[in-house]
């Protein structure tokens, strides 16, 4: 540590400030990188290992953070933290005048009990408020198709940084999940610390009171987001999400909204909801849209799987994201050229990769038409070449059991 | 008459007289007593066996193509236009192939997938030959929307082309066998016509029967295949329905004939028809109908004669069906192809077998002798001259539906203006074998390519 205090701290959060850009663009050849950025939260490794009820190597990252944050007290903030860094210069060129908030209680660490409340009852309620995600949303920017999109992956950082310019530090010293869990670490050391050598204690530990009633409300709130989600994919005909996902109840809770998988994409199929798909509480959570020519989920490809720092998208090998169904496709032979006899068209059939996909001659109606067996994936490949327009014949629908 | 047929003629075999003295030196009711003069077949030990006999030689020629659909005619006429004697053989009464006689009217894949046409060449001046005609052709150049012919129009432009084109063709007459000669190379084609049995002799043979009959019967290698066979009908009156928007539009701007249902459908729902059936065609109030039928062996005439009955019969019924639906109760069957929707059956085993891979990675060939549109999910692709050359055999050159591809490349391969591009090719090479007396497999590349730019190919 005393070598650290002979360089200027600004200089040391410029280079992770650098260091993340370069984690989340992504600029490293290597593809999972992005995900390591977000697993330096020890917020965001805790609340999704107790929501997953699994704990990844990737936790080893935010257990170093979590040891030294309980030592020296919002280390991370300020020294590690590219939001922190972003926005503390915010406020050195912001108005600085308002003031108010600062005699309110901080919240974060309530926020942050809420929220791992939550992950208990397996929807981690607020983890979207980390600012390491926060931070990551916007590199999703180039994989925006529209104005709606680019808002959306902004909107954090922007609400952040206007936030900061107007009120000064709030959102890190008082709201931050992330630093209210650091300062419960410190805190918990330091009571840990005091019974260990019986010295007398002044620190202040989270109010007692508080702590239940964001914990219950937390759980609440999970459990009936849990019903919301459930309902509404049993309501759905056009929610896809990318393969990996967990059950769609527990979905929009685990995941951060970080958009590591959108960027991940090659075929730029994944995009952040604008609450068309998942409502509210799936705003800005990733769905699949085959609405770009020839761009389908590759079968070749599992990148998605692998670069989601909290295990919301399961991390799959390629045979395994070959077997994940994202949805099925089916067939309105009121629309397909070959069931109404318009074109010689096979294109489903040739495009689908796991051969799912058949012209089937039937005898009994004389006709041609596209079946789908089992072992459609939903990956889209048919539903992009098919030729008809402005409905496509063969569309991939959420899968609904039989 | 105006016109004259060159050497040979459409009915007098071997003659150099016009066709008009031909037919007008005959007088109706002439009989004359005559009695065969060849052997017939007998039973000899309870096997039936045809005697060994000479066969006469109808015609020699330089260029034997065998087959007048898309390929065989492609290849005639380029091949003509360089001064070559050229002798068309096709098996039905008019030319044209699957293209007339098939009612395959859909002239596609034309366009790559920025809806750029990459298929000129014959095919494109026989578009533009049926551009002039009233009824001849619909929807030119309004990319991604393929064109359509009448089938009637396009018989009239192939026969008005081929009269004009000094080309000697005899139709109804079927290539049943090749010529071989001692060191294997092919040297003509035998034929069954009301003539009898005949040989053709010719340096060159261009296989563009679509079944490769020429080229199999020389013992070249080859991949049999089996895939769907259909047959194609016209129905009229079938404009009762809304069908003007479009016709199975790829443009977004133009909807779909009749409203898609909304929202999800029902697996394994069939089609009704839902009150539209078929796609536009020149001719007004008809529309042509396209049926993909159930897998049979194009090569076994038992599969054959089932399908021709059953077509027809199923065609009716959907017709009858058709009918019930509101307003479409004057829906009529104007007629079902004369010749089965036969798609594939022999793939030839060439210098070049053109891959899967290769097409939907955009290879690119030396020797690329032109283009096929984007079709599913395959790009417009390049077609390679080895493609066209028997591996062994010598003397030979596939074209049409017939190459040497893989199964899912020759699925576009066998439409067709794809089959225009590798006839085209295949005539031109053939050309270049009697002009640099070489074989087709060591024909000048770079040769061919600059002949194809001259008459207008598209090379890339």
């Amino acid at each position: 540590m005393t070598f650290l205090r002979r360089v200027p701290r600004r200089v040391i959060q410029l280079t992770c400030f650098v260091g993340a850009v370069v984690l989340v663009w992504p600029l490293l050849p290597w593809a999972i990188a992005p995900r390591f950025f977000q697993q330096l939260s020890p917020f965001v490794a805790l609340a999704s290992s107790i929501a997953a009820r699994s704990i990844g190597v990737g936790a080893i990252l935010a257990l170093i953070v979590a040891v030294v944050s309980s030592f020296k007290k919002r280390w991370f903030c300020l020294y590690l933290c590219p939001t922190g860094f972003l926005l503390e210069n915010t406020s050195r060129v912001g108005l600085r005048k308002i003031r108010w908030w600062s005699k309110c209680p901080p919240v974060g660490r309530y926020v942050a009990i809420l929220t791992l409340a939550g992950a208990v009852a397996g929807y981690p309620v607020l983890l979207w408020m980390d600012p390491l995600c926060i931070f990551s949303s916007p590199f999703a920017m180039n994989r925006a198709t529209n104005p709606i999109s680019v808002i959306l992956v902004c909107l954090g950082l922007g609400v952040l940084v206007g936030a900061t310019f107007v009120f000064g530090m709030a959102w890190c010293v008082h709201i931050c999940p992330l630093s209210g869990l650091q300062d419960m670490l410190f805190s918990m050391r330091k009571v840990l610390w005091t019974r260990l050598t019986s010295r007398a204690s002044s620190h202040k530990s989270p109010d007692a009171r508080r702590a239940f009633f964001a914990g219950a409300g937390g759980a609440l709130l999970a459990l009936g987001a849990r019903r919301i989600g459930a309902a509404r994919y049993r309501k759905s005909d056009t929610l896809l999400r990318p393969p990996g996902a967990v059950p769609e109840d527990r979905f929009a809770g685990l995941c951060i909204r970080c958009n590591n998988c959108v960027h991940a994409c090659p075929s730029k199929i994944i995009r952040p909801d604008t609450g068309h798909e998942g409502g509210l509480a799936g705003f800005g959570a990733p769905i699949i849209r085959f609405d770009r020519d020839y761009k389908y989920c590759l079968e070749t490809c599992n990148a998605c799987t692998q670069v989601c720092p909290t295990g919301a998208l399961t991390p799959l090998g390629l045979q395994e994201k070959n077997k994940y169904i994202i949805g099925e496709a089916l067939v309105d032979n009121n629309v397909c050229l070959t069931a109404l006899g318009k074109k010689e068209c096979d294109a489903c059939e040739h495009a689908c990769p796991y051969d799912a996909v058949k012209i089937t001659w039937d005898e009994a109606q004389y006709n041609a038409y596209p079946v789908v067996n089992d072992k459609c994936v939903g990956c889209g490949a048919c539903e992009v070449v098919c030729p008809t327009s402005p409905v496509r014949a063969i569309r991939v629908w959420t899968q609904k059991p039989a | 008459m105006r016109r004259s047929i060159a050497a040979g003629g459409l009915f007098a075999a071997g003659s150099l007289m016009p066709v008009s003295s031909t037919l007008a030196n005959q007088a109706a009711g002439q009989s004359t007593t005559q009695a065969e003069t060849r052997v017939p077949a007998t039973i000899v030990g309870g096997k039936v066996v045809q005697p060994r006999r000479e066969l006469p030689v109808l015609h020699k020629t330089s260029i034997l193509v065998v087959g007048g659909g898309p390929a065989g005619t492609a290849a005639a006429f380029s091949a003509k236009r360089l001064g070559v004697d050229v002798t068309l053989v096709e098996r039905y009464g008019y030319f044209g192939g699957l293209a007339t006689g098939g009612l395959v009217l859909g002239i596609f894949p034309l366009y790559d997938r920025g809806n750029k046409q990459v298929i000129f060449g014959i095919g494109e001046e026989l578009m533009k030959k049926l551009d002039v005609l009233k009824y001849g052709i619909i929807d030119r150049n309004k990319a991604p929307i393929y064109p359509t012919v009448d089938a009637e129009a396009f018989k009239y432009v192939l026969a008005d082309m081929l009269l004009d084109s000094g080309i000697t063709a005899y139709l109804d007459c079927w290539g049943v066998d090749a010529i071989v000669d001692a060191k294997g190379a092919v040297r003509g084609a035998v034929f069954e016509s009301k003539s009898g049995r005949q040989a053709i002799l010719a340096d060159i043979v261009i296989d563009a029967s679509g079944d490769g009959d020429i080229y199999a019967a020389a013992g070249a290698a080859f991949e049999k295949v089996k895939t769907n066979i259909g047959l194609i009908s016209r129905i009229g009156n079938i404009d009762e329905v809304d069908m003007a928007p479009g016709r199975g539009s790829e443009d977004p701007n133009k909807p779909l004939i009749g409203k898609p249902e909304e929202g999800r459908p029902s697996k394994g729902r069939v089609n009704d028809f839902g009150g539209h059936a078929g796609n536009s065609t020149p001719a007004p109030h008809v529309n042509w109908l396209n049926m993909k039928g159930p897998v049979g062996d194009a090569l076994d005439v038992a599969d054959l004669t089932e399908l021709e009955l059953k077509h027809r019969i199923g065609t009716w019924g959907n017709v009858e069906k058709l009918r019930q639906k509101p307003g479409n109760e004057q829906v009529y069957l104007t007629e079902t192809a004369p010749q089965l929707g036969v798609r594939l059956s022999r793939l030839l085993d060439g210098v070049k077998k053109l891959t899967v891979n290769e097409i939907r990675n955009g290879a690119t060939f030396k020797d690329v002798i032109g283009y096929s549109g984007a079709y599913a999910n395959a790009p417009a692709f390049q077609i390679p001259y080895g493609s066209l050359v028997p591996a062994k055999v010598e003397n030979v050159l596939a074209a049409g539906r017939c190459i040497s591809a893989e199964f899912e490349v020759a699925d576009i391969t066998r439409l067709i203006p794809v089959c225009w591009v590798t006839g085209q090719a295949a005539g031109l090479a053939a050309a270049l074998c009697i002009q640099d007396k070489c074989k087709p497999r060591n024909v000048n590349v770079a040769k061919l390519q600059n002949l194809l730019h001259q008459q207008g190919a598209y090379l890339g």
